[in-house]
Formats: C-alpha cells, sequence, structure tokens
C-alpha cells in the first residue's frame, strides 16, 4: 500500500515536471515556427457548406514570413481574384472589374467567397506572442493526439480575436484546434484540424474545419493539395504592381 | 378702344357656350401646371427637409482624416471630448449631439425570427438625451420607446423591421469590429419601431446608446460625428464658417461641414433630376399652350364670315384686329382666372394633405428623401407666371389666324365656311 503511495507521488511529479518543463511562451514560438516558413506556395481548395449547398473554390498561394501572403482564385467563377497581405494592409483585386480595393475596418471581417473564413483569417499574422499574453491551462487529447491548452488574450486592441484558445499537438506543435473569442469569451469561430501531411519534417493541417458560430448551419473546410515550403520566390509578388498584372 | 372693349366683351357673352368651353380647357391646363410644379418642388423641398431632419442634420464636425473616409466609418479617427464641444456650440445657440457611426454583421436568431440569418448593416450610435433636440425622430416612434442610455436596447426603422420581421422585444446580435480592430459581439433587444419620413433611413435604421457601444467598441468616450441643427431660416455656409473659427480654425484637427457637403451625392442627384422636372413642366405647359392655341384657333376661323361682314360695313382691319385679340385675351383672363383659382384650391389640398405614394415609394428608390405623402408647396411665381401665360397666349394665338383672315378679300370671308 505504502509502496502505491509513493509510486502514485513520483507519478503526480514525473506529470507536473514534464508540464512545467515546457512554458507556455515557448510552445507558442514552436507553434508559430511550424506555422511561419521563410517562403511557401502552395496549392488548395476552400468547400462551403451552407443551407444553399457546397461550393467549391479552388487556389494558389504565395506566403513570406509571417506577414506577407498573397492568394490567387484559380476556379472559374472567381478565377484571377487576388488577396494581398502585407504588414498592416489588405488589397483584393477583381479582375473582371480590374479594380483594386483596400480593405480596412469591418471590410476585414467580410467573408471570403461567401465562406466562414474572413480575408483577415485567410492571411492573417503569425507573431502570436508580440499581439497576445499566452497562458498554459491542461493538457487535453484531440481526437488521439495529446495537446497543450492555451488560452491567448490580446495585449491591445489591434488583434481580431481578443481570446483564443488553441490546443497544440504535444509533439508536432501543431494547432488542432482553436477557438476565437470575443474579450468577454463569446464564441465568433471554431476551427478543427481534420487531417495532417508531414512537408519538410513537419506536420501540417491538409484539412481543416472553420465554423462561424455566429452563422449556424455553415461550415467551410479549407483543403491543401500541395505544400512547397523555403521555394524561391520573386519578392515583387507582394507588391501592388504585381496584384494588378 | 373703348368700342373696341365693349364689342369684345358683347361676343363674349354672345357666345356664351364657346367661351366657357375655351376657357375651361385653358382654366384645366393652367391648373395642371400649378398642381404639377407644386408636386415637384414640394417633393425635393422635404427630400431636402428629410435628408437634414433625419440623415445628415444642417451641419456636421467630424474629424480631418474622417471626412474622405467616412463611408468606411473608422473608428480610430474619432472626435476626442465631444461634450465639450457641445456645450461650446450651446453657448453659441447651436443645438448639437455627437453620434458613433459604425458597420457591423446584424446577426438574426430562429428563436425570434423563424429562422437565423445574417446581414450586413450600418449602425447609429446615439445619446438619448440629446439626439432628438438635434434629429426629429421624436414624432416617428410607432411602437415601443426609444433606447435608455447605457443598455443593450436598440430602436429599428419600421421598413427594416418589415423587412426582417422584428417586433419590440425580439432579440439581435450585432458583431463588429471596435476601436482598433478586435471583435465585438453585442446582444440587443429592439424596444422600439420608428416610422421615418426619409426612405434611406427608415430602410436601414438601427439606433443604440452611444454609451453602451463606447464601452464596448473601446471608444473612450469619443464619437464620431458631432451633428447640429442650425435655424431654418440661417445660412448653413456661414454658419458652418463660424462653427469651424470656434472649434478649430486651422482644421487640422477637426472640421466642420454643410449639409450640401453631406449630401453632395444628392444634391448632384437632384440638379439632374431638375433637369427632368423642367422638362415634365415644359410638357405640360405645351399641353395647356396646345390646348388654349386649338381652341382659340376654332373659334376665330368659325368667325371669319362675321369678320368678313364687319370689314364689308367699314371698320378697320387694325380695329378688327385688336376687337378679336381683346375678345380671345377675355377668354384667356376668364379662363386663367378660373385656372389659378382651381389651382390654388388644388395647391391647398397638396400642401396640406398631401399624396400618398407610399406603395410606389416602398418598393422603389428614386433618390428622393420621402417614404410616402409627397405634400405641395407655395410658388407665387409659378401662380403669376400661369396667370399671365394664359392671358397672353389667348391674346397671341388669336393674332395669327386673325391676320390670315384680314389678309383675304372680303367676298372670301363672306363665303369662308
Amino acid at each position: 500500500m505504502k509502496r502505491r503511495i509513493i509510486m502514485s507521488i513520483l507519478f503526480a511529479l514525473i506529470t507536473i515536471a514534464s508540464l512545467s518543463a515546457i512554458t507556455a511562451e515557448e510552445i507558442v514560438r514552436k507553434m508559430d515556427e511550424t506555422e511561419t516558413f521563410a517562403t511557401s506556395y502552395s496549392e488548395g481548395a476552400i468547400i462551403t457548406t451552407d443551407r444553399f449547398g457546397v461550393k467549391t473554390s479552388t487556389f494558389k498561394a504565395w506566403s513570406r514570413g509571417a506577414y506577407d501572403s498573397l492568394i490567387e482564385f484559380t476556379s472559374v467563377a472567381e478565377r484571377g481574384q487576388k488577396v494581398l497581405r502585407t504588414s498592416g494592409e489588405l488589397y483584393l483585386f477583381y479582375p473582371d472589374a480590374q479594380e483594386l480595393i483596400r480593405l480596412q475596418g469591418a471590410a476585414l471581417r467580410q467573408s471570403m467567397l461567401g465562406s466562414d473564413i474572413s480575408y483577415e483569417d485567410m492571411t492573417g499574422e503569425k507573431d502570436t506572442l508580440a499581439q497576445y499574453d499566452v497562458k498554459l491551462l491542461r493538457q487535453e487529447r484531440v481526437g488521439e493526439r495529446n495537446c497543450h491548452v492555451l488560452q491567448f488574450d490580446a495585449k491591445t486592441r489591434t488583434v481580431a480575436y481578443p481570446m483564443q484558445v488553441v490546443w497544440v499537438d504535444t509533439e508536432t506543435y501543431m494547432v488542432w484546434k482553436g477557438e476565437f473569442s470575443t474579450k468577454t469569451g463569446r464564441l465568433l469561430k471554431e476551427m478543427l484540424v481534420l487531417e495532417t501531411m508531414v512537408v519538410d519534417g513537419r506536420t501540417l493541417p491538409k484539412v481543416t474545419r472553420i465554423a462561424d458560430k455566429m452563422k449556424r448551419d455553415s461550415a467551410t473546410e479549407m483543403r491543401l493539395d500541395r505544400l512547397e515550403i523555403d521555394v524561391n520566390l520573386d519578392p515583387a509578388i507582394f507588391s501592388l504592381q504585381n496584384l494588378t498584372w | 378702344m373703348r368700342f373696341i372693349i365693349s364689342l369684345a366683351f358683347k361676343n363674349l357673352m354672345r357666345y356664351k357656350r364657346r367661351t366657357v368651353i375655351t376657357a375651361v380647357a385653358i382654366a384645366v391646363g393652367l391648373m395642371m401646371y400649378i398642381f404639377v410644379d407644386s408636386l415637384l418642388l414640394g417633393a425635393e423641398y422635404e427630400s431636402m427637409r428629410n435628408l437634414r431632419w433625419y440623415e445628415t442634420s444642417s451641419a456636421r464636425i467630424m474629424h480631418t482624416d474622417y471626412r474622405e473616409d467616412r463611408r468606411l466609418m473608422p473608428l480610430d479617427v474619432s472626435i476626442e471630448d465631444p461634450y465639450s464641444i457641445i456645450s461650446q456650440l450651446e453657448q453659441a445657440g447651436y443645438k448639437a449631439a455627437p453620434r458613433i457611426m459604425f458597420a457591423a454583421d446584424l446577426i438574426l436568431h430562429s428563436e425570434d425570427f423563424g429562422e437565423d440569418g445574417n446581414m450586413a448593416a450600418q449602425v447609429t450610435a446615439v445619446d438619448p438625451n440629446l439626439d432628438n433636440s438635434v434629429f426629429r425622430f421624436a414624432d416617428t416612434l410607432v411602437e415601443g420607446r426609444f433606447c435608455e442610455p447605457g443598455t443593450n436596447e436598440v430602436v429599428i426603422g419600421s421598413w427594416f423591421a418589415e423587412d426582417i420581421g422584428a417586433e419590440p422585444g425580439y432579440w439581435i446580435t450585432l458583431v463588429t469590429r471596435g476601436n482598433g480592430g478586435f471583435y465585438e459581439a453585442m446582444d440587443m433587444q429592439i424596444v422600439g419601431i420608428v416610422d421615418c419620413p426619409n426612405p434611406n433611413v427608415n430602410r436601414t435604421l438601427l439606433m443604440v446608446p452611444i454609451d453602451t457601444i463606447s464601452d464596448y467598441l473601446a471608444m473612450e468616450g469619443n464619437a464620431t460625428e458631432i451633428n447640429i441643427a442650425l435655424p431654418e431660416s440661417e445660412d448653413s455656409g456661414k454658419a458652418v464658417e463660424r462653427i469651424q473659427d470656434m472649434i478649430d480654425p486651422t482644421g487640422k484637427s477637426l472640421v466642420a461641414v454643410s449639409w450640401e457637403e453631406l449630401a453632395h451625392d444628392y444634391i448632384a442627384l437632384a440638379e439632374a433630376k431638375r433637369g427632368g422636372t423642367g422638362m415634365i413642366l415644359f410638357l405640360v405647359f405645351i399641353i395647356a399652350a396646345v390646348g388654349i392655341s386649338n381652341t382659340m384657333l376654332m373659334a376665330i376661323f368659325e368667325r371669319i364670315r362675321e369678320l368678313g361682314m364687319m370689314r364689308a360695313l367699314g371698320m378697320n382691319d387694325r380695329d378688327i384686329q385688336w376687337a378679336f385679340m381683346v375678345e380671345a385675351g377675355g377668354i384667356g383672363l376668364l379662363g386663367s382666372t378660373a385656372g389659378v383659382l382651381l389651382g390654388v384650391l388644388m395647391n391647398l389640398y397638396l400642401t396640406v394633405k398631401g399624396i400618398n405614394f407610399g406603395r410606389f415609394m416602398r418598393d422603389m428608390d428614386m433618390g428622393y428623401r420621402i417614404q410616402s405623402s409627397i405634400t405641395g408647396v407655395w410658388s407665387l411665381g409659378t401662380i403669376v407666371t400661369a396667370f399671365f401665360f394664359g392671358t397672353i397666349l389667348s391674346m397671341a394665338v388669336a393674332y395669327i389666324p386673325t391676320r390670315r383672315a384680314l389678309k383675304m378679300d372680303i367676298p372670301s370671308c363672306l363665303r369662308h365656311r
């Protein structure tokens, strides 16, 4: 009996030690490292399901570091539409109208192609620690995987979601699940990774489901069919001039 | 001349039926002219008034950087300490009220509305204690009450309420971006419905208390605009200059603009419409003129034999010409007097009661800020013009056929059928 108690105490100590072995900030740094590439090129699709049916939009995307990204839609209905995000700026280009639009304020929340993903979600910046205070809440399983559950509280008013709770894989540091809320804890969006892929030794989301919790009966899946990282990219890709070509 | 006037009067009395029919034609034409002019002027006048009373106010103060981007409704360029500016304006004799304008996603819940839904909306945050001193919503409340300060209450336009099936007591959620860019979601209860005469406002109005919104959106007491009511008689341009000097003479941080600038698009549209309005009036004028000409021509042509007899009896051509013109002028005078009287009577009804075009206005946007009833306005210029136009035109149209008849020889005139 005595031995059993000692073993239990030892196990508890080891668990606490393993939990405290890594801080919340370190987890976030690793999480950001996993999600951020010097450069990347990807191809994929956004599948939106709502009460009107299912709609699929395909895209190509380029990214550089934590701040710059460009998405170009390739599906027939949206062919040539582009979304460019550079530090703090977001632009849309509509080829039919040959029109360039700068989005700001409430417009950033607008749904992209009728999906549950806003323009800002799609092109969001990835420097989490600069924007949020982080707290490690607990460990929890998501499906078959052990995850750190972290709570992010915004440091400034300039971030979209004042509070986030994310489930980060304890081994791969990929985010399996996320809940995005207002300051008062009102859940706005939920994200869940359904499938993963391994690229250059990193485990990354392949199929992600995003649900706008303010709109019932709608969900969006984002599927990456191809992802290349650390590719050579022309810096001009992220310029306004390139957007209108 | 006395003889000519007497002859013309006798002729008028001799051909009573013709006189009455011709005068009625003139009267109807002129009455329509006065009526249409009053209606179109009334639509424009009321439209401008509804713009000032429910949409733009007479003048507005905003942050200088807000002026260009105001359609995007940014929250980060706002007026600090708006109440100190309002007290300055009150000391100068102007009523003023702060507002915060912002865009939001309006979320409807199936519990109240029968099904879930969402749409883009523009929200107006007002100071419930001051707003009705600048805008005229006080008389437009048709259900419930106005929102109280510090509450999660919303007042909605009646057309908007009809469109989404809203009733007092229902809850809506507004999802928007606060000052800085963070998301905020606010549950608001509908407490009142206003039937605003400005259709643009009635289709979209969501009115919430400014202090509640200031807390939610981290505005720290700032406002995006201060709206000012000017006396109707005051020149808005000069008042705006005076206000600008009072609040920020350099215009570097705050700018005062008149309602004409705020409603620039509408005024451009109204000017374009004015061309169309002029064309409508011109057409009414032509119809009246053709009616008068036709009846006068008929009246002259059927009396060519009489004209020939007058010449055969030795009356000179100049006197005959004058006799016919004075007679025509007499008919014109009778018709114009009756037309002006009828026009004034119709206009009296139009200015007091108006005409309800609600069914048409509900489903179309003509640009006019009129929701249902159009009331007329008095235009002395139009009435005087109509009167002289009816008389002079009658005389003018009598001149040509009389002159032509006088060129005929006497036997031809006597044989004329």
